[in-house]
Protein backbone atom coordinates (compact mmCIF):
# COMPACT_ATOMS: atom_id res chain seq x y z
CA UNK A 1 0.00 0.00 0.00
CA UNK A 2 2.82 2.06 0.96
CA UNK A 3 4.85 1.81 -1.93
CA UNK A 4 1.75 2.15 -4.34
CA UNK A 5 1.06 5.84 -2.06
CA UNK A 6 4.55 6.50 -2.85
CA UNK A 7 4.45 5.44 -6.64
CA UNK A 8 1.44 7.41 -7.16
CA UNK A 9 2.85 10.64 -5.22
CA UNK A 10 6.33 10.63 -7.37
CA UNK A 11 4.00 10.45 -10.55
CA UNK A 12 1.60 13.08 -9.56
CA UNK A 13 4.52 15.76 -9.02
CA UNK A 14 6.13 14.77 -12.31
CA UNK A 15 2.80 15.35 -13.99
CA UNK A 16 2.40 18.48 -12.43
CA UNK A 17 6.51 19.27 -13.77
CA UNK A 18 4.78 18.63 -17.34
CA UNK A 19 1.36 20.51 -16.84
CA UNK A 20 3.32 23.77 -17.21
CA UNK A 21 5.56 23.16 -20.38
CA UNK A 22 2.66 22.14 -22.01
CA UNK A 23 1.25 26.11 -21.48
CA UNK A 24 4.30 27.69 -22.56
CA UNK A 25 3.87 25.87 -25.88
CA UNK A 26 1.76 28.62 -26.64
CA UNK A 27 4.20 30.71 -26.20
CA UNK A 28 3.85 31.48 -29.87
CA UNK A 29 1.99 34.65 -28.70
CA UNK A 30 3.99 38.17 -27.75
CA UNK A 31 2.97 39.01 -24.05
CA UNK A 32 3.29 42.68 -23.49
CA UNK A 33 3.61 43.85 -20.12
CA UNK A 34 1.92 46.67 -19.44
CA UNK A 35 2.65 49.01 -16.05
CA UNK A 36 -0.45 51.62 -16.13
CA UNK A 37 -1.61 53.60 -13.07
CA UNK A 38 -4.20 52.32 -10.65
CA UNK A 39 -6.71 54.47 -11.96
CA UNK A 40 -6.79 53.15 -15.25
CA UNK A 41 -8.11 49.42 -14.19
CA UNK A 42 -11.45 49.28 -14.97
CA UNK A 43 -10.79 50.72 -18.80
CA UNK A 44 -7.42 49.16 -19.39
CA UNK A 45 -9.49 45.19 -18.40
CA UNK A 46 -11.74 46.24 -20.93
CA UNK A 47 -9.30 47.34 -23.87
CA UNK A 48 -7.61 44.57 -23.25
CA UNK A 49 -10.71 42.24 -24.50
CA UNK A 50 -10.78 44.59 -27.17
CA UNK A 51 -7.32 44.30 -28.16
CA UNK A 52 -6.49 40.49 -27.88
CA UNK A 53 -9.97 40.09 -30.05
CA UNK A 54 -8.03 42.29 -33.20
CA UNK A 55 -4.14 40.84 -32.36
CA UNK A 56 -4.79 37.10 -31.20
CA UNK A 57 -1.49 36.76 -31.32
CA UNK A 58 -1.03 39.14 -28.21
CA UNK A 59 -1.21 38.82 -24.88
CA UNK A 60 -1.71 41.54 -22.66
CA UNK A 61 -0.44 41.80 -19.31
CA UNK A 62 -0.91 44.35 -16.51
CA UNK A 63 0.23 45.67 -13.55
CA UNK A 64 -1.59 47.77 -11.80
CA UNK A 65 -0.35 50.08 -8.77
CA UNK A 66 0.58 53.65 -7.67
CA UNK A 67 2.73 55.36 -10.41
CA UNK A 68 5.71 56.01 -7.53
CA UNK A 69 5.71 51.80 -7.15
CA UNK A 70 5.57 51.00 -10.95
CA UNK A 71 8.39 53.99 -11.36
CA UNK A 72 10.30 52.13 -8.69
CA UNK A 73 9.53 48.48 -9.84
CA UNK A 74 10.91 49.50 -13.14
CA UNK A 75 13.69 51.34 -11.78
CA UNK A 76 14.43 48.12 -10.52
CA UNK A 77 14.60 46.16 -13.42
CA UNK A 78 10.96 44.91 -13.78
CA UNK A 79 10.25 43.12 -17.00
CA UNK A 80 8.01 45.84 -18.74
CA UNK A 81 7.21 46.94 -22.36
CA UNK A 82 5.05 49.76 -21.70
CA UNK A 83 4.08 52.47 -18.80
CA UNK A 84 1.10 54.77 -18.20
CA UNK A 85 1.63 57.00 -15.23
CA UNK A 86 -1.03 59.23 -13.60
CA UNK A 87 1.14 62.15 -13.43
CA UNK A 88 3.99 63.75 -15.54
CA UNK A 89 6.39 63.47 -12.34
CA UNK A 90 6.77 60.02 -12.66
CA UNK A 91 7.58 59.33 -16.36
CA UNK A 92 10.29 62.02 -16.17
CA UNK A 93 12.06 60.56 -13.56
CA UNK A 94 12.71 57.87 -15.82
CA UNK A 95 12.76 59.71 -18.94
CA UNK A 96 16.57 60.70 -19.65
CA UNK A 97 15.43 63.75 -22.33
CA UNK A 98 14.64 65.43 -18.66
CA UNK A 99 16.64 67.29 -16.76
CA UNK A 100 18.39 66.67 -13.30
CA UNK A 101 15.09 68.62 -11.49
CA UNK A 102 13.04 66.30 -13.15
CA UNK A 103 15.18 63.21 -13.26
CA UNK A 104 17.30 63.03 -10.33
CA UNK A 105 18.72 60.03 -10.36
CA UNK A 106 19.29 60.43 -14.39
CA UNK A 107 17.46 57.24 -15.45
CA UNK A 108 16.75 56.35 -19.32
CA UNK A 109 13.95 53.58 -19.94
CA UNK A 110 11.80 56.10 -21.68
CA UNK A 111 12.25 54.79 -25.56
CA UNK A 112 12.77 58.36 -27.14
CA UNK A 113 9.94 59.27 -29.29
CA UNK A 114 7.59 57.16 -28.25
CA UNK A 115 6.61 59.22 -25.00
CA UNK A 116 2.61 60.81 -25.46
CA UNK A 117 0.54 62.72 -23.10
CA UNK A 118 -2.59 60.55 -23.26
CA UNK A 119 -5.22 61.26 -20.98
CA UNK A 120 -6.23 63.92 -18.63
CA UNK A 121 -8.29 62.96 -15.32
CA UNK A 122 -9.68 65.25 -12.93
CA UNK A 123 -9.87 64.96 -9.04
CA UNK A 124 -12.31 65.34 -7.06
CA UNK A 125 -13.45 65.02 -3.69
CA UNK A 126 -15.23 61.83 -3.46
CA UNK A 127 -18.31 60.94 0.01
CA UNK A 128 -19.65 57.49 0.83
CA UNK A 129 -23.06 56.78 0.01
CA UNK A 130 -25.45 59.48 1.82
CA UNK A 131 -22.41 61.89 2.34
CA UNK A 132 -22.67 61.57 6.01
CA UNK A 133 -20.47 64.35 7.46
CA UNK A 134 -22.38 66.69 4.57
CA UNK A 135 -19.71 67.62 2.39
CA UNK A 136 -20.60 69.80 -0.38
CA UNK A 137 -16.94 71.17 -1.65
CA UNK A 138 -13.71 71.62 -1.40
CA UNK A 139 -14.20 75.01 0.77
CA UNK A 140 -16.26 73.48 2.62
CA UNK A 141 -13.02 70.58 3.10
CA UNK A 142 -10.29 73.18 4.15
CA UNK A 143 -12.87 74.64 6.74
CA UNK A 144 -13.37 71.42 8.22
CA UNK A 145 -9.83 70.20 7.96
CA UNK A 146 -8.59 73.62 9.63
CA UNK A 147 -11.36 72.57 12.63
CA UNK A 148 -9.91 69.39 12.74
CA UNK A 149 -13.71 68.35 12.14
CA UNK A 150 -12.98 65.97 9.11
CA UNK A 151 -11.80 62.52 8.62
CA UNK A 152 -9.92 62.49 5.16
CA UNK A 153 -8.14 59.81 3.35
CA UNK A 154 -5.33 60.92 0.49
CA UNK A 155 -3.02 59.24 -1.27
CA UNK A 156 0.76 59.42 -0.11
CA UNK A 157 3.35 61.15 -1.18
CA UNK A 158 4.15 58.40 -4.14
CA UNK A 159 1.25 58.94 -5.09
CA UNK A 160 0.60 60.78 -8.07
CA UNK A 161 -3.46 61.22 -7.13
CA UNK A 162 -1.86 62.29 -3.28
CA UNK A 163 0.56 64.59 -4.44
CA UNK A 164 -2.03 66.19 -6.14
CA UNK A 165 -3.98 66.29 -2.40
CA UNK A 166 -0.70 67.77 -1.00
CA UNK A 167 -1.16 70.69 -4.08
CA UNK A 168 -4.31 71.41 -2.72
CA UNK A 169 -3.73 71.41 0.56
CA UNK A 170 -1.16 74.05 0.10
CA UNK A 171 -3.41 75.80 -2.20
CA UNK A 172 -6.34 76.16 1.09
CA UNK A 173 -2.63 77.19 3.29
CA UNK A 174 -2.93 73.87 5.28
CA UNK A 175 0.03 72.24 7.07
CA UNK A 176 -0.45 68.68 6.19
CA UNK A 177 1.94 67.63 9.19
CA UNK A 178 -0.38 69.42 11.10
CA UNK A 179 -3.23 67.58 9.73
CA UNK A 180 -1.58 64.31 9.85
CA UNK A 181 -0.68 65.22 13.89
CA UNK A 182 -3.97 65.97 14.58
CA UNK A 183 -4.90 62.40 12.97
CA UNK A 184 -7.58 64.10 10.26
CA UNK A 185 -5.68 62.18 7.42
CA UNK A 186 -5.11 58.50 6.95
CA UNK A 187 -2.70 57.48 3.82
CA UNK A 188 -3.81 54.99 1.38
CA UNK A 189 -0.70 53.32 -1.03
CA UNK A 190 -2.61 53.75 -4.08
CA UNK A 191 -6.07 55.56 -5.39
CA UNK A 192 -8.05 52.32 -5.38
CA UNK A 193 -6.76 51.86 -1.88
CA UNK A 194 -8.16 55.62 -0.89
CA UNK A 195 -11.56 54.60 -3.33
CA UNK A 196 -12.20 51.59 -1.30
CA UNK A 197 -11.87 53.23 1.91
CA UNK A 198 -14.78 55.73 0.70
CA UNK A 199 -16.94 53.20 -0.29
CA UNK A 200 -16.58 51.55 3.07
CA UNK A 201 -17.26 54.44 4.50
CA UNK A 202 -14.45 54.11 6.60
CA UNK A 203 -13.53 57.81 6.35
CA UNK A 204 -15.90 60.90 5.81
CA UNK A 205 -14.68 61.55 2.46
CA UNK A 206 -11.48 61.27 -0.23
CA UNK A 207 -9.70 62.97 -2.66
CA UNK A 208 -9.20 60.44 -5.98
CA UNK A 209 -9.59 60.92 -9.70
CA UNK A 210 -12.82 61.44 -11.33
CA UNK A 211 -12.77 58.17 -13.13
CA UNK A 212 -12.54 56.07 -9.95
CA UNK A 213 -14.93 57.80 -8.28
CA UNK A 214 -17.01 56.96 -11.67
CA UNK A 215 -15.87 53.45 -11.66
CA UNK A 216 -16.51 52.92 -7.83
CA UNK A 217 -20.14 54.50 -8.15
CA UNK A 218 -19.25 57.16 -5.58
CA UNK A 219 -20.29 60.60 -5.16
CA UNK A 220 -18.02 63.31 -6.20
CA UNK A 221 -19.22 66.43 -4.69
CA UNK A 222 -16.54 68.48 -6.06
CA UNK A 223 -13.91 68.88 -8.56
CA UNK A 224 -10.43 70.58 -8.20
CA UNK A 225 -9.25 72.83 -10.83
CA UNK A 226 -6.39 73.50 -12.73
CA UNK A 227 -5.20 76.24 -10.18
CA UNK A 228 -5.80 73.75 -7.27
CA UNK A 229 -3.72 70.93 -8.32
CA UNK A 230 -2.27 71.58 -11.87
CA UNK A 231 -3.89 69.67 -15.09
CA UNK A 232 -3.97 65.84 -14.65
CA UNK A 233 -1.90 64.74 -17.56
CA UNK A 234 -1.27 60.50 -17.90
CA UNK A 235 1.90 60.49 -19.78
CA UNK A 236 2.36 57.15 -21.98
CA UNK A 237 5.86 55.50 -23.68
CA UNK A 238 7.14 52.59 -24.65
CA UNK A 239 10.38 51.57 -22.48
CA UNK A 240 13.61 50.89 -24.16
CA UNK A 241 14.27 47.71 -22.35
CA UNK A 242 11.12 46.36 -23.64
CA UNK A 243 11.23 42.97 -25.63
CA UNK A 244 8.78 43.94 -28.03
CA UNK A 245 9.07 47.42 -28.38
CA UNK A 246 7.30 47.47 -31.56
CA UNK A 247 4.24 45.24 -30.63
CA UNK A 248 4.50 47.55 -27.79
CA UNK A 249 4.23 50.55 -29.82
CA UNK A 250 1.75 49.20 -31.89
CA UNK A 251 -0.26 48.66 -28.86
CA UNK A 252 0.57 52.59 -27.60
CA UNK A 253 -1.04 53.72 -30.81
CA UNK A 254 -3.92 51.75 -30.38
CA UNK A 255 -4.39 53.12 -27.31
CA UNK A 256 -4.80 56.59 -28.99
CA UNK A 257 -7.33 54.91 -31.23
CA UNK A 258 -11.05 55.63 -31.30
CA UNK A 259 -11.54 51.99 -29.57
CA UNK A 260 -10.07 53.06 -26.55
CA UNK A 261 -10.80 56.46 -26.15
CA UNK A 262 -14.71 55.33 -26.31
CA UNK A 263 -14.06 53.33 -23.27
CA UNK A 264 -11.61 56.03 -22.06
CA UNK A 265 -14.27 58.60 -22.16
CA UNK A 266 -17.19 56.37 -21.02
CA UNK A 267 -15.67 56.52 -17.35
CA UNK A 268 -14.62 60.03 -17.47
CA UNK A 269 -10.77 60.46 -18.56
CA UNK A 270 -10.43 63.23 -21.49
CA UNK A 271 -8.27 62.07 -24.28
CA UNK A 272 -5.89 64.41 -25.23
CA UNK A 273 -4.68 65.11 -29.18
CA UNK A 274 -1.36 63.17 -29.81
CA UNK A 275 1.05 65.95 -30.16
CA UNK A 276 4.58 65.71 -29.99
CA UNK A 277 5.16 64.88 -26.33
CA UNK A 278 3.47 68.50 -25.56
CA UNK A 279 4.66 68.99 -22.26
CA UNK A 280 1.96 70.69 -19.86
CA UNK A 281 2.90 72.89 -17.49
CA UNK A 282 1.33 72.16 -14.35
CA UNK A 283 0.17 74.71 -11.74
CA UNK A 284 3.35 76.92 -10.49
CA UNK A 285 4.41 74.59 -7.40
CA UNK A 286 3.22 75.92 -4.31
CA UNK A 287 4.60 74.00 -1.82
CA UNK A 288 7.63 71.90 -1.51
CA UNK A 289 6.94 68.42 -1.37
CA UNK A 290 5.81 67.77 2.54
CA UNK A 291 6.11 64.06 3.74
CA UNK A 292 3.78 62.73 5.79
CA UNK A 293 4.60 62.78 9.55
CA UNK A 294 6.51 59.35 9.82
CA UNK B 1 9.91 68.35 13.60
CA UNK B 2 9.91 66.10 16.81
CA UNK B 3 10.27 62.59 15.90
CA UNK B 4 6.90 60.59 15.41
CA UNK B 5 7.23 58.05 18.31
CA UNK B 6 3.57 56.88 18.19
CA UNK B 7 4.00 54.41 15.94
CA UNK B 8 6.08 52.34 18.53
CA UNK B 9 4.05 53.11 21.76
CA UNK B 10 1.02 52.13 19.05
CA UNK B 11 2.44 48.65 17.98
CA UNK B 12 3.11 48.09 22.16
CA UNK B 13 -0.13 48.45 23.10
CA UNK B 14 -1.57 46.47 20.68
CA UNK B 15 0.44 43.97 21.08
CA UNK B 16 0.41 44.00 24.82
CA UNK B 17 -3.84 43.77 24.68
CA UNK B 18 -3.93 41.37 22.04
CA UNK B 19 -1.86 39.17 24.46
CA UNK B 20 -3.46 39.23 27.35
CA UNK B 21 -6.59 38.67 25.74
CA UNK B 22 -5.33 35.63 23.64
CA UNK B 23 -3.62 34.27 26.52
CA UNK B 24 -7.40 34.27 28.10
CA UNK B 25 -9.12 33.64 25.43
CA UNK B 26 -6.81 30.53 24.06
CA UNK B 27 -6.37 28.87 27.63
CA UNK B 28 -10.42 29.00 27.63
CA UNK B 29 -10.71 27.24 24.53
CA UNK B 30 -7.71 24.80 24.87
CA UNK B 31 -9.17 23.38 28.32
CA UNK B 32 -12.62 23.27 26.95
CA UNK B 33 -12.77 22.23 23.47
CA UNK B 34 -10.69 18.69 25.10
CA UNK B 35 -14.94 18.21 26.57
CA UNK B 36 -16.22 18.41 23.58
CA UNK B 37 -17.75 15.73 21.55
CA UNK B 38 -15.83 14.43 18.77
CA UNK B 39 -17.60 15.93 15.69
CA UNK B 40 -18.01 19.65 17.73
CA UNK B 41 -14.48 19.59 18.54
CA UNK B 42 -13.04 18.39 15.33
CA UNK B 43 -15.13 21.35 13.82
CA UNK B 44 -14.70 23.84 16.34
CA UNK B 45 -10.87 23.01 15.76
CA UNK B 46 -10.52 24.24 12.04
CA UNK B 47 -12.58 27.57 13.12
CA UNK B 48 -10.33 28.38 15.57
CA UNK B 49 -7.39 27.38 13.60
CA UNK B 50 -8.78 29.26 10.93
CA UNK B 51 -7.09 32.19 10.63
CA UNK B 52 -3.89 30.99 11.49
CA UNK B 53 -3.70 29.19 8.20
CA UNK B 54 -5.49 32.08 5.88
CA UNK B 55 -3.41 34.87 4.36
CA UNK B 56 -3.68 37.78 7.19
CA UNK B 57 -4.84 40.16 3.75
CA UNK B 58 -7.80 37.67 3.88
CA UNK B 59 -8.77 37.54 7.33
CA UNK B 60 -8.52 41.32 7.12
CA UNK B 61 -11.01 41.17 4.58
CA UNK B 62 -13.35 39.40 6.31
CA UNK B 63 -12.65 41.25 9.58
CA UNK B 64 -14.28 44.59 7.39
CA UNK B 65 -17.04 41.88 6.08
CA UNK B 66 -18.23 41.75 9.47
CA UNK B 67 -17.19 45.20 11.27
CA UNK B 68 -17.18 47.63 7.81
CA UNK B 69 -18.79 50.60 8.32
CA UNK B 70 -21.56 49.45 5.89
CA UNK B 71 -22.37 46.53 7.89
CA UNK B 72 -25.08 45.64 10.19
CA UNK B 73 -22.68 45.24 13.02
CA UNK B 74 -20.59 47.99 12.11
CA UNK B 75 -23.46 50.40 11.97
CA UNK B 76 -25.02 48.65 15.55
CA UNK B 77 -21.46 48.74 17.23
CA UNK B 78 -21.40 53.05 15.96
CA UNK B 79 -24.73 53.49 18.02
CA UNK B 80 -22.18 52.66 20.94
CA UNK B 81 -19.73 54.95 20.01
CA UNK B 82 -17.56 51.82 18.62
CA UNK B 83 -15.43 51.21 15.47
CA UNK B 84 -13.26 48.84 14.88
CA UNK B 85 -12.09 50.42 11.76
CA UNK B 86 -9.66 53.09 11.34
CA UNK B 87 -8.90 52.75 14.91
CA UNK B 88 -6.45 51.48 17.31
CA UNK B 89 -8.83 49.26 18.91
CA UNK B 90 -9.40 47.67 15.70
CA UNK B 91 -5.67 46.94 15.49
CA UNK B 92 -6.27 44.48 19.07
CA UNK B 93 -9.21 42.71 17.28
CA UNK B 94 -6.86 42.25 13.99
CA UNK B 95 -4.00 40.92 16.18
CA UNK B 96 -6.21 38.82 18.59
CA UNK B 97 -7.36 37.41 15.84
CA UNK B 98 -4.30 35.98 13.96
CA UNK B 99 -2.60 35.46 17.26
CA UNK B 100 -5.58 33.39 19.00
CA UNK B 101 -4.39 30.40 17.13
CA UNK B 102 -1.46 30.06 17.92
CA UNK B 103 -1.76 30.64 21.52
CA UNK B 104 -4.83 27.94 21.31
CA UNK B 105 -3.10 25.44 19.90
CA UNK B 106 -0.10 25.69 21.98
CA UNK B 107 -1.86 25.65 25.04
CA UNK B 108 -3.84 22.58 23.52
CA UNK B 109 -0.50 20.72 23.14
CA UNK B 110 0.25 21.66 26.72
CA UNK B 111 -2.88 20.64 28.07
CA UNK B 112 -3.31 17.12 26.10
CA UNK B 113 0.23 16.04 27.39
CA UNK B 114 -0.33 17.31 30.87
CA UNK B 115 -0.47 14.42 33.46
CA UNK B 116 -4.08 13.56 34.37
CA UNK B 117 -3.15 11.54 37.21
CA UNK B 118 -2.00 15.02 38.93
CA UNK B 119 -5.52 16.46 38.54
CA UNK B 120 -7.33 12.91 39.82
CA UNK B 121 -4.43 13.30 43.21
CA UNK B 122 -6.09 17.05 43.49
CA UNK B 123 -9.82 15.91 43.06
CA UNK B 124 -8.78 13.02 45.62
CA UNK B 125 -7.75 15.47 48.14
CA UNK B 126 -11.05 18.12 47.72
CA UNK B 127 -9.48 20.72 45.80
CA UNK B 128 -12.05 22.47 43.73
CA UNK B 129 -11.82 22.28 39.70
CA UNK B 130 -10.14 25.89 39.64
CA UNK B 131 -7.78 25.37 42.13
CA UNK B 132 -6.84 22.58 39.75
CA UNK B 133 -6.72 24.54 36.77
CA UNK B 134 -4.45 27.62 37.67
CA UNK B 135 -2.46 25.92 40.92
CA UNK B 136 -1.42 22.38 39.36
CA UNK B 137 -2.59 22.11 35.63
CA UNK B 138 -0.81 25.81 34.98
CA UNK B 139 1.93 25.37 36.55
CA UNK B 140 2.68 21.62 35.22
CA UNK B 141 1.85 23.22 31.27
CA UNK B 142 3.92 26.06 32.09
CA UNK B 143 6.86 26.20 29.32
CA UNK B 144 3.73 25.52 26.70
CA UNK B 145 1.19 28.14 28.12
CA UNK B 146 4.63 30.97 27.84
CA UNK B 147 5.46 29.27 24.45
CA UNK B 148 2.66 30.15 23.18
CA UNK B 149 2.01 33.32 24.90
CA UNK B 150 5.07 34.43 23.52
CA UNK B 151 4.41 33.51 19.66
CA UNK B 152 1.13 35.58 20.25
CA UNK B 153 2.83 38.61 21.33
CA UNK B 154 5.11 38.26 18.56
CA UNK B 155 2.76 37.54 16.10
CA UNK B 156 0.64 40.71 17.47
CA UNK B 157 3.37 43.03 17.42
CA UNK B 158 4.47 41.77 13.48
CA UNK B 159 0.84 41.96 12.22
CA UNK B 160 0.64 43.64 9.47
CA UNK B 161 -1.56 42.39 6.55
CA UNK B 162 -5.25 42.16 8.39
CA UNK B 163 -3.83 45.45 10.26
CA UNK B 164 -3.45 47.95 7.08
CA UNK B 165 -6.77 46.39 5.72
CA UNK B 166 -8.92 47.30 8.85
CA UNK B 167 -7.45 50.44 10.33
CA UNK B 168 -5.60 51.75 7.45
CA UNK B 169 -2.38 54.22 8.43
CA UNK B 170 -3.59 57.46 9.69
CA UNK B 171 -0.54 59.20 11.90
CA UNK B 172 -0.61 59.48 15.31
CA UNK B 173 -3.85 57.33 15.17
CA UNK B 174 -3.54 54.19 13.97
CA UNK B 175 -0.39 53.62 12.48
CA UNK B 176 1.58 50.70 13.76
CA UNK B 177 5.34 49.76 13.57
CA UNK B 178 5.16 47.54 10.21
CA UNK B 179 2.20 49.71 9.01
CA UNK B 180 5.18 52.85 9.58
CA UNK B 181 7.76 50.90 7.87
CA UNK B 182 5.85 50.16 4.48
CA UNK B 183 4.18 53.70 3.92
CA UNK B 184 8.15 54.96 4.46
CA UNK B 185 9.68 52.55 2.17
CA UNK B 186 6.55 53.67 -0.33
CA UNK B 187 7.30 57.08 0.26
CA UNK B 188 11.11 56.66 -0.21
CA UNK B 189 12.16 57.61 3.57
CA UNK B 190 14.90 54.94 3.48
CA UNK B 191 16.15 56.03 6.38
CA UNK B 192 13.18 56.57 8.43
CA UNK B 193 12.01 52.57 7.24
CA UNK B 194 15.39 51.29 8.39
CA UNK B 195 15.06 52.87 11.97
CA UNK B 196 11.50 51.68 12.49
CA UNK B 197 13.05 48.11 11.29
CA UNK B 198 15.76 48.20 13.69
CA UNK B 199 13.66 49.30 16.54
CA UNK B 200 11.04 46.36 16.38
CA UNK B 201 14.82 43.58 15.58
CA UNK B 202 15.62 45.23 18.96
CA UNK B 203 12.28 44.45 21.08
CA UNK B 204 11.85 40.98 19.39
CA UNK B 205 15.53 40.37 20.52
CA UNK B 206 15.12 41.68 23.88
CA UNK B 207 12.02 39.33 24.55
CA UNK B 208 13.28 36.34 23.04
CA UNK B 209 16.26 36.64 25.38
CA UNK B 210 13.77 37.52 28.34
CA UNK B 211 11.93 34.19 26.97
CA UNK B 212 15.05 31.72 26.90
CA UNK B 213 15.79 33.99 30.10
CA UNK B 214 13.23 32.65 32.04
CA UNK B 215 13.50 28.60 30.36
CA UNK B 216 16.70 28.19 31.66
CA UNK B 217 16.42 29.50 35.20
CA UNK B 218 13.37 27.17 34.97
CA UNK B 219 15.20 24.63 34.13
CA UNK B 220 17.41 25.19 36.51
CA UNK B 221 14.74 24.87 39.46
CA UNK B 222 13.62 21.34 37.94
CA UNK B 223 17.53 20.02 38.40
CA UNK B 224 17.59 21.21 41.55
Amino acid sequence: MKKALSLLLALTMLFALAVPSAFAADAEKTELIVFAAASMTETLNQIKELYEAENPDVTLVYNFDSSGTLKTQIQEGADCDVFISAAPKQMNQLDASKDKEANPDGLDFVLQGSRINLLENKVVLAVPEGNPKGIESFDQLAELLAAGDVFLAMGNSDVPVGQYTQKILAFYGLDEEELAKAGSVTYGTNVKEVTTQVSEASVDCGVVYATDAFSAGLDSVDAATAEMCGQVIYPAAVLNVSANPEAAQAFLDYLTGPEATEVFEAVGFSAMTKEAEAETEPAPEVSPEATPAA
Amino acid sequence: MSFDWYPLWNSLRIAAISCVLVFFLGIFFAYYAARLPRAVKGMLDVILTLPMVLPPTVCGYFLLLIFGMKRPLGIFLLKFGIKFVMTWYGGVLAASVVAFPLMYRTARGAFESFDQTLAYSGQTLGLSNTYIFWRIRMPACRQGILAGTVLAFARALGEYGATSMLIGYTPGRTATISTTVYQLWRTNDEKGAMFWVLINLAISTVVLLTVNMLEARQKKAVKA
